[in-house]
Parts: C-alpha cells; structure tokens; sequence
C-alpha cells in the first residue's frame, strides 16, 4: 500500500471522534466485520488510527477507498465546511431524464481533459444527493489529497453546493464541467454562504416552513405559555402588543425551525442622512459601510428578536427576505422609490 | 389413455398439460369474481353509507327549520329555549363547513383568498394514498404572479406558469396538478420496490430527482434457477406515472428462453404500477 495513503487514512480516522469511528468504518465496509473486532476502539485515537492503517494494509488499500472513507466523514460531518451555492440556467425545456451514469461519466471526462492530474470519487446517497471530491493537483503534480472540493448536486434542479476551500483558481474548471455534464447552459455563484449545507438546501429548495395560509385545519401547535400567575392582582399591562408581536411574528417566520445560517452581510452603498446644519460630510457622496450581522443561527435570533423586546415588530424586511431571496449578501444603494433597498444582482 | 373430446392432445404429457391449464384458468376466474363481488360489496356499502349520510343531513335540516320557525314565534322570549337552539344552529354549521372544506381538500385543489390574492394547496394522492401537499401563494393584483411556494425545484413550474398562468389559471392549476401528482406516484412506486422488494434487487435502484428513469437489476427465478435481468424505466410524459420506453434485457449468456420472459416483463411494467407488476411476478412464482 502506498505510503501517501497510509498517511492519508490514518489522518482521515484522527477527525473522526473516538466513539464514532466504529459506525463510520462500518459504513465504508472496506473493513470486515472480523477485522473491525479485533480493533480496541477504547484505546487512545492515535492507537486506533494505527491499527486500523494496519488492516487496510491487509487488504492493499488504494486511494479510492481512501477517498470513500473521506467523503462518508464529510457527509456525515457536513458544517465543518463552508458551503456556497451556484446556481444554473438553461434555455431549452425539453423533459431531463438524468442518467446518473452519463452525468458521471461526463463530468469526470470533462474535467480531466481540462487537468489529468485529479482524483474524482462520486457517491450518491437516498435522498437523490450525488456528492463529488475532487482531489486537485496540477499540471505537474500528482493530486493533492488534502486539497479537496466536494460538490453536491441532486439532479435535476439548477442548484450546486460546493465547497471549495482551496485552489480558487480551479473553480471555473469544476463550474463547466458541472455545467456540461448536468445539461445546463451556464453557471453563476450566488450570495448565499453557510456552514449549514442543510439549511441551504432548505432554502434554495423551499423546504423550510413558509406559512401559508389555508383552510385545512392543521393542529394548532402548543406553545410554551408561561403559566399565567396564580396570583390575579398581577395583570400583564402589554399583553395586547405581546400577542400582537407574536402573530406578525409567525406570519412572518412561519412556525417550523429556521434555517441555519451565521450571518448576513451587507454592503452599504447610501448617503449619510444628517442634520444639515451640522454637514459633518464636505462631499454629497455615499457612505460606504459594512454591516455583518453573525450568530450561531441568525433566522432564530432574528425571529426573537420582537419577542424579547429589542426590536420592533416586524422587523426591516431587509433582515426577513434572507430565506425567501435565498441570500445573506446584500448591496443596498438609495432608495429610489417604497421599495426597502434596492438589490444588486450579481 | 383413450381419445379424448374434440381431438385435444393425444399423449400423457399432454393430458396433464392441459388439465394444468384448466385449472389455473378455472384459479384466474375464480380470483376475478371474487375481486367483481367485492367491488360491488364495496359499492353497496359505500351506497348505504350516502343514503344514511342524507338521511341525516335532511333530519338535522328539518330541526334547524323547526327552531328558526320557533324563535320567530317567540321574539320576545328570553335566553334559555332559545340558547341551545342558537348554539345548535352554529354547531351544525361549523360542522358542515368543515365536512365542505374537507371535501375540498381532498378533491386536490383549495384555496383560500388572501389580503393580496389566492393561496392554493394541492393535494397529490396516489391509488388511494394521501401523499404531500404544495402550496402556491399567488398575488392577483395586476397580473397574477406566484410570491411563494412549496412546489419541488424540479417540478418544471417555470414552464407551466410561463404557458398558462396569466391565460387561464384553471389550466395552470390542472397542469401543475398533473405533474405533481406523477410526480409522487413515481415516487411511491420507487420507494415501495424497494421498501418491499427489496431482497429481489441486485444492487441499488439507480433513480433521480424526478423519478422519470429508473435503473436496476433484479432476479428472475425460472426452473428454480435465479438469472438477473437489467431494466431501464423511462417515464417520458412527466404527467403520468407509467413509463413511456421500458428495456428489459437478460444477462448475456442467459438461455434463450428467458428472452421471451424479458419481453413480456417489458410489456407489463409499461402497463402496471411497479410495486404491483413484482407482486405478479411473486404470485406466479407460487403458483
């Protein structure tokens, strides 16, 4: 076995949390069962990692399976990367049939005889998601394992999540290849970013609770009511604004979780609005600022917001299109109408 | 032995051949009657049921009428008579708009008029099972125009919207219907081969986001042997939950005879749902 891939996979097991590595060396299946039991998975990882290089080396290991193993982790262990999303266009309407085995096929050679030298390992999984690594290297160089991009792509829609962390410059390789093999015209990046690879196929594929008004009766959802007070001689003077908050709220944010994202940027392109006698500006020119709003998830803090009295309810709708305009880039310039900011798009 | 009636088959072989044959006519016959008998049972019920259902409405109609009637009598009478009658009246109508709006709902199509325009839900089923609901919010204020909705990203609804929502939305609607409800039956019958059928599969059923082609491999038994066959489901009309093109071929070095075998599998999944065409082929392994 080659010594790149014996470190490669022993690095790989070291992410994996010690309790973990048994399920995730089951589920690559490289390994058996018998060979699996007769690895103590409650010595320390460094250990483990040993042993289990050892075994690989039994059953002569290649960079394939390796490369298997490294794409069950990253699947499994998806927001320890920063995801983007591109998005796709094509004119024709004709019925897409999506042959998993063209698109694979297509793409591999699309992207090789741009660069020989990478490694591409495909894997789908059942909710129709077909993940990619790409191991990049260069023209004179064998591929870099530990420079990776994955993709994730489900066929038949105009969205790919990538996450390319490295190698910025193969990215226009990886966008036509992508583009050419699931039968689109063109591909843009678009302002939506996460650590949450879920959250942002919640949003770009609507999967996040939108209330819609209907009259099937759905079951009104218990909420947490804060037992009203035994004692009667306290009244809640507010209570009118409080359920009125509550129900601009919901009609707002829907009723189900929020998807997760860890900011919202945005790009102020508008004039300084000050008294005029105090002209603090010479120049009538816009005051270019940045305003980045981060949390460890920003719909749920925002939808709180009200609730807890630090905002007015509804809150700008500047902050409350994020899911529905599928991004958390924005550049706003001058008013020029009622319109709450006007949008570049990119 | 001895010549049997209108010269049928002569040899022993053949005797029994044909005995077989009858008899598996006489088991097919037998299951279709049965299957006529309950449909009619069914319908018998069902048409119970509608009478004893408009028995009762025209009862709870009689009473409403009688106690309108009453009340007028007795203007100036205070609360008790006339308190359960008004809460009865409500009652019964509350009951009856919630038998409505569940009419509605489960004819496919509702919707609900909004501050700004219509919010439609569709409601997809498939041979009798209730499966998801999409919803449309639609703003009718100039021109009608979709704000949000729930349709899935590969459900052509650009497309659809583009033919016939500013035209005619009763069409758009229908269209999209249609989609959505292949749509889920495809899926249905990809998620119950595999669910059910599973141990008869060779590996993964090769599917996409549409469900609009299937690839897999599965074993056929013939002479108590098993050979694989490969089949390749094409489902060309995005509208229907049949496939359009359907290969079905055996292993290359399988005997001849399972040729025809294939063919008539090919003929059968482009006229059967899927789940239900392996259960064929299950119960004539049986028998």
């Amino acid at each position: 076995m080659d010594e790149t891939v014996a470190e490669y996979i022993r690095r790989t097991v070291l992410k994996i949390p010690r309790d973990e590595i048994k399920t995730m060396l089951q589920k690559w299946g490289f390994l058996s069962e018998t060979q699996l039991q007769t690895i103590n998975f409650h010595q320390i990882k460094e250990n483990i990692s040993q042993d289990v290089v050892q075994l690989c080396e039994e059953n002569s290991a290649d960079i394939k399976q390796a490369a298997v193993l490294d794409i069950i982790y990253n699947h499994i262990y998806p927001n320890k990367r920063v995801w983007s999303v591109y998005q796709m266009n094509k004119a024709g309407e004709e019925t897409e049939f999506f042959d998993l085995t063209d698109f694979k096929k297509t793409f591999k050679r699309r992207l090789r005889s741009a660069l020989k030298n990478v490694t591409i390992n495909f894997r789908e999984y059942e909710d129709n998601a077909i993940w990619i690594r790409i191991a990049w290297g260069t023209p004179y160089t064998k591929p870099n394992q530990y420079k990776t991009s994955y993709v994730v792509y489900h066929s038949q829609t105009p969205y790919v999540f990538v996450s390319a962390s490295v190698l910025k410059s193969n990215l226009p390789l990886l966008c036509q290849a992508l583009v050419v093999a699931s039968n689109y015209h063109d591909i843009r990046e678009m302002e939506l970013r996460s650590h949450s690879l879920n959250s942002l196929k919640d949003i770009v594929f609507k999967r996040y609770s939108q209330n819609f008004q209907t009259y099937y009766p759905r079951p009104l959802q218990e909420r947490n009511v804060a037992p009203e007070s035994a004692d009667l001689r306290i009244i809640q003077e507010n209570k009118n604004e409080k359920e009125r908050i509550e129900r601009v709220n919901r009609e707002v944010f829907g009723d189900g979780p929020q998807p997760k994202l860890e900011f919202a940027q945005y790009k102020l392109e508008t004039m300084f609005k000050s008294d005029p006698e105090m002209d603090v500006l010479d120049k009538r020119e816009p005051f270019r600022c940045l305003v980045k709003f981060s949390s460890p998830h920003l719909l749920e803090a925002l939808k709180s917001l009200a609730p807890a009295g630090m905002a007015d309810a509804p809150l700008s709708p500047l902050l409350t299109c994020i899911p529905q305009k599928a991004r958390n880039y924005f550049k706003i310039r001058e008013k020029k109408g009622f319109f709450p900011g006007s949008f570049v798009s990119p | 032995r001895g010549k049997m009636e209108e010269g049928k088959a002569y040899s022993p072989d053949g005797v029994f051949a044909h005995l077989e044959m009858l008899e598996a006519r006489a088991h097919e016959a037998a299951i279709k009657q049965e299957e006529t008998e309950r449909q009619e049972e069914k319908l018998a019920r069902l048409k119970a049921r509608v009478r004893e259902l408009r028995h009762q409405r025209d009862e709870l109609q009689a009473k409403v009428d009688l106690q309108q009637n009453g009340q007028l009598g007795k203007e100036g009478a205070v609360s008790d008579p006339a308190q359960p009658s008004a809460r009865a009246v409500l009652e019964w109508k509350i009951k009856s708009l919630k038998a409505m709006l569940q009419v509605f709902y489960l004819t496919g199509i509702s919707g609900k008029l909004t501050k700004r325009g219509v919010c439609f839900c569709i409601s997809t089923a498939y041979e009798g099972t209730y499966l998801d609901s999409y919803y449309l919010d639609l703003l009718t204020k100039s021109e009608v125009q979709i704000h949000r909705h729930s349709i899935p990203i590969f459900i052509p609804l650009e497309q659809i919207a583009k033919k016939y929502l500013q035209t005619d939305i009763r069409r758009f609607l229908s269209v999209l219907s249609d989609h959505l409800n292949a749509y889920v039956g495809r899926r249905y019958q990809a998620d119950q081969l595999q669910e059910r059928f599973s141990d008869q599969i060779e590996g993964t059923l090769q599917r996409n986001s549409l469900c609009n082609l299937l690839v897999f491999n599965y074993d056929v038994s013939s002479k108590s042997k098993t050979f694989p066959f490969t089949a390749r489901l094409l489902y060309g009309d995005l509208c229907c939950s049949l496939p359009t093109e359907v290969t079905v071929s055996p292993a290359p070095d399988a005997p001849a005879s399972l040729a025809e075998m294939a063919a008539a599998h090919s003929d059968l999944f482009r006229r059967v749902a899927l789940h239900k065409a392996f259960c064929s082929f299950s119960s004539t392994e049986e028998s």
